[in-house]
């Protein structure tokens, strides 16, 4: 239809109809969606944005308006620091190390003419199972006296391994370390246990990013002299996984800032030793639900997206920044 | 295969720890308490008949069982009778460790309960994910409407929206309305799924569009061609969104564990194996890694069976 065109033909407004029809009904397939979009996404983070400038609490019929108090005890208070501490911790010691572990085993497992099905599988396995499953087999191992781990550990007593490891001496002496009821040790192990859990994911998505790697460019490489396998790596490998490292960094780290199973099975109550690991769904999940401190955990919850949403936000930068040079 | 040998090696190590706890949970499945707490047995233990003390426990005869047995062994006094009475309920409590902790899962707890409710809720959830996301794709793939660029560009939005972030005010929302403990609670606030509606547009753009106006042509409603012919075409795509969702909500923790309280009728695998955690003794560890190891079969067989697939899915949202 031109736009001069002002008078219809009766060809044109016959099909009129039909797009009228058309528009009603692409409206009555969307509604249901939308309308649950609101219901479900927008308008919750809506009411969490209000609630957390509140003193709500369920069974209250009103509630009062605290102004930024929910925030400031966020930022002030020793429990929220140590939520954070943990929080961060975690974060930044799983993301990075996932990520490193899952880019190793793609690039070995790559690297292999035999056996890269069975590999792959088997690193695969924790990312399908059920983590809170998994995290009580985790605790079975890491007992303090019927656990694999200790005794393994027992077995270096009075060896020569003892006295090339100052560490597992020390425990010899003083008995081994109580994984999980340790201050020291316990956000370390949850951290553990996450790496252990995530990576093979992180492995899957790499190993489809280097079979997007082409090969004439390790040719040109090495007509530039790129003679060993770091070298290759450095120029070709890694800036062509550029997509695909932006794209794990962001969905790990979120992961990350999501976890909950481990210490909820490790911890049921108190979130660890001196709260070590005390994260911030474990925070939403206590304040929140159980003791009923709606407006704290709404802030909570609101810090949670603005980090999340942090996250999102540079990953698009980075991606419209192109780090994409394969 | 000579240069290889290192790679293989770090790569073995590498399974070891990814398979330790795998071993751990199976292994303590098949022992006894006794084997446990010494560490020793192998993987499928020694197998030796042990004596259920509860079952005994239970059986321990009372003056009328004395009574009633006395026909049984004549010329006996009471105590002789209490004895082989006794040791009779000993002989039946007997059983292999296996035996024991699989039949402890299934009895301690209602396990084929929570497994029916991981069924019914990951089931639901899918179907109405579908329901509501494959219309709604349609129409954004293949139907021009003013707005659809806005209601597209909401759904990007939302994409950014973790679940976690809306769990305390759709908690607080379910409560007022007083479906918290419902099956309602466990699975309405997964009905929407705007990563599904994302998925399922991309996948219909590339569908072509003469296989919507033969539909057409013999005079099918809009209704009836996103169902006769859409849902055929997306098959593969719905598969693998299918893996996806079933894996995440069979193993999803947080949600039930925030609107299930206290109702055993309405736990889900995961939930029951927390309350089985937490009333668990020492005795009890080998039927708890038994319900744990039940709870974890069926995906990684089901994984096992169609890697490739299972793959696909689970890392779908890597694949934009």
């Amino acid at each position: 239809m031109t736009a001069t065109d002002t008078i219809l033909s009766p060809q044109q407004l016959s099909a009129a109809d039909p797009a009228r029809r058309q528009r009603r009904t692409a409206w009555m397939l969307t509604a249901p969606a939308l309308a649950l979009m609101v219901l479900i996404l927008l308008a919750p983070v809506a009411i969490a944005a209000v609630l957390s400038f509140t003193n709500y609490s369920l069974g209250n019929f009103g509630f009062d308006w605290v102004g930024v108090e929910n925030y400031d005890k966020l930022l002030t208070r020793s429990t929220y620091a140590k939520m954070f501490t943990a929080t961060f911790t975690y974060v930044l010691t799983v993301t990075p190390i996932s990520v490193g572990l899952g880019l190793g085993a793609a690039l070995l497992i790559n690297s292999l003419t035999r056996l890269r099905d069975l590999y792959k599988t088997i690193y695969f396995l924790p990312v399908m199972a059920t983590l809170i499953a998994m995290s009580i087999a985790w605790e079975f191992m890491l007992h303090p006296t019927i656990g694999v781990v200790n005794q393994t550990l027992a077995k270096g007593c009075g060896t020569w391994v003892e006295t090339l490891w100052p560490w597992l001496a020390m425990h010899c002496a003083e008995g081994m370390p109580l994984w999980l009821g340790n201050r020291r040790y316990a956000i370390w192990v949850v951290c553990f246990v996450g790496i252990w859990q995530g990576f093979g994911f992180n492995m899957v998505l790499y190993l489809a990013g280097l079979t997007s790697v082409h090969r004439e460019l390790y040719h040109a490489a090495e007509i530039d002299g790129a003679r060993s396998g770091w070298e290759r790596f450095r120029l070709v490998t890694w800036p062509a996984l550029g997509p695909t490292t932006v794209f794990v960094v962001t969905i790990s780290s979120i992961r990350s800032f999501q976890v909950f199973d481990t210490i909820e099975a490790f911890y049921p109550i108190g979130a660890g030793p001196g709260k070590s690991a005390y994260v911030m769904m474990f925070a939403i999940f206590e304040k929140g639900v159980e003791q009923n401190l709606i407006g704290i955990g709404s802030a909570i919850t609101m810090m949670f997206l603005g980090f999340v949403l942090m996250i999102t936000l540079i990953q698009r930068w980075l991606v419209e920044r192109k780090v994409h040079y394969g | 295969m000579t240069r290889e040998w290192w790679k293989h090696l770090v790569l073995i190590l590498g399974a070891l720890i990814v398979i330790a706890p795998f071993y751990t949970m199976v292994s303590y499945s098949f022992k006894s308490p006794g084997e446990i707490d010494r560490g020793e047995g192998g993987f499928f233990g020694r197998q030796e008949l042990m004596v259920d003390e509860k079952c005994v426990k239970l059986r321990d005869p009372n003056r009328d069982d004395i009574a009633a047995a006395s026909a049984r062994f004549p010329g006996m006094d009471d105590n002789a009778i209490r004895k082989a009475l006794a040791s009779e309920a000993e002989a039946d409590c007997s059983m292999r460790p296996a035996v024991y902790n699989y039949s402890q899962a299934f009895t301690q707890a209602p396990l084929l309960r929570y497994l029916a409710n991981g069924v019914i809720v990951t089931l639901s959830i899918f179907a109405l994910q579908v329901v509501v996301a494959l219309p709604a794709a349609y129409a954004l793939a293949k139907l021009r409407f003013w707005g659809r660029e806005a209601v597209f560009g909401l759904v990007l939005f939302c994409l950014l929206i973790p679940v976690h972030a809306v769990a305390l005010p759709l908690y607080i929302g379910l409560a007022k309305l007083g479906l918290t403990n419902t099956y309602a609670a466990l699975v309405v606030p997964w009905t929407i799924s705007v990563f599904g509606i994302f998925l399922m547009r991309q996948f219909f753009l590339t569908v072509p569009d003469d296989l919507i106006d033969a539909g057409r042509m013999d005079g099918m409603s809009e209704f009836a061609i996103v169902w006769r012919i859409m849902l055929p075409t997306a098959i593969p795509a719905l598969l693998a969104f299918a893996i996806f969702s079933v894996v995440a909500h069979w193993n999803d923790y947080f949600w039930p564990r925030i609107v299930v309280t206290g109702n055993r009728d309405l736990f889900t695998p995961p939930l029951g194996l927390r309350e089985f955690k937490g009333g668990a003794d020492g005795s009890m560890f080998g039927p708890m890694m038994a319900s744990a190891t039940v709870i974890v079969t069926p995906l990684i067989v089901a994984f096992l069976l169609a890697q490739r697939r299972f793959i696909e899915g689970i890392t779908l949202s890597g694949m934009k």
